[in-house]
């Protein structure tokens, strides 16, 4: 079995900072999450409060991609010249 | 060359993949590639057992949900760890379902495969409420099923597992690129990128 890096003890600050990220995405748009279905972003931020493993998909992705900012594969950041 | 894609449709995640599967069988066909499409109902675990195990098939896409060790079609397991990974010998899989890569698609490089790719966490993907009824001119949608339609556009054109998986990616890279740098205020694009880019594994023999 893979190792999965999903979030134990989320703190209060996570998940509002997830939820603050949540609340930025326009009101017309759902996510599909596999065999969960799919979800507005009101239903998202009701189950990152609730921390169920829709939830917690969303903390781990959100948190996955603050970590690689800053190190995202793109092509213009490979080419940028190095300045002081 | 022979391709078999299953393509349920009896939801809203299955309805998108519907169509977005739909461009790789327009492109199969343009190649001149024989196609088996078990579409809606024929996505049914006994048609598919039947024609794996009686038709001389090089390439399987099946998209649907799926789990560590099982994929549905239409509304059932169509394809698990106990049922069916041994018929997919010398053949190229890519299965656009969640998890199905932790357990299954090793399972399934076990019994022989020449090569698979999924994913090893939930699929994801957006859309726009104002286009669930044209799932092909959805622009949130765009750039991840176009990213993972890579993998099978790779396949068709005669790509190895290998291959397809890295043409996916780079596709991915692009689209991460575009969202960082463009104008546009669809940056909450970039973590649901970059969740099926790092999740999304091959395994070749």
């Amino acid at each position: 079995m893979e190792e999965k890096n999903e979030p134990q003890n989320i703190s209060e600050d996570i998940t509002n900072l997830v939820i603050a990220r949540l609340e930025t995405i326009p009101s017309n748009v759902e996510i599909s999450v596999g065999g969960d279905g799919s979800f507005t972003i009101s239903e998202l931020i009701e189950r990152v409060k609730k921390q169920d493993d829709v939830g917690k998909k969303m903390i781990e992705m959100q948190l996955a991609y603050l970590r690689a900012l800053g190190k995202l594969p793109t092509q213009e950041l490979q080419d940028a010249p190095v300045t002081n | 060359m022979l391709l078999l894609l299953t393509r349920p449709r009896y939801d809203l995640p299955t309805h998108y993949l519907f169509y977005w599967a739909g461009l790789l069988i327009v492109e199969a066909k343009k190649r001149g590639i024989k196609v088996i499409d078990l579409n809606k109902e024929k996505a049914k675990k006994d048609i598919l057992h039947s024609y794996l195990s009686k038709q001389p098939i090089d390439i399987v896409i099946l998209n649907g949900h799926g789990s560590p060790e099982a994929v549905t079609g239409q509304d059932e397991v169509i394809l698990s760890v106990e049922s069916g990974a041994d018929l997919l010998k010398d053949k190229i899989m890519f299965v656009r379902a969640c998890d199905a890569g932790t357990i299954l698609g090793k399972k399934i490089m076990e019994m022989g495969a020449k090569g698979f790719i999924g994913y090893i966490q939930p699929f994801m993907f957006l859309m726009d409420k104002d286009y669930f009824n044209k799932p092909l001119e959805d622009e949130l949608a765009r750039p991840i099923l176009e990213c993972s339609n890579q993998v099978g556009l790779s396949l068709i054109k005669g790509g190895s597992a290998t291959e397809a998986q890295k043409d996916s990616l780079t596709k991915y890279a692009e689209a991460i690129d575009k969202y960082s740098f463009s104008e546009t205020t669809s940056s909450f694009l970039l973590p649901v990128l970059l969740w099926n880019m790092t999740n999304q594994v091959c395994y070749q023999r």
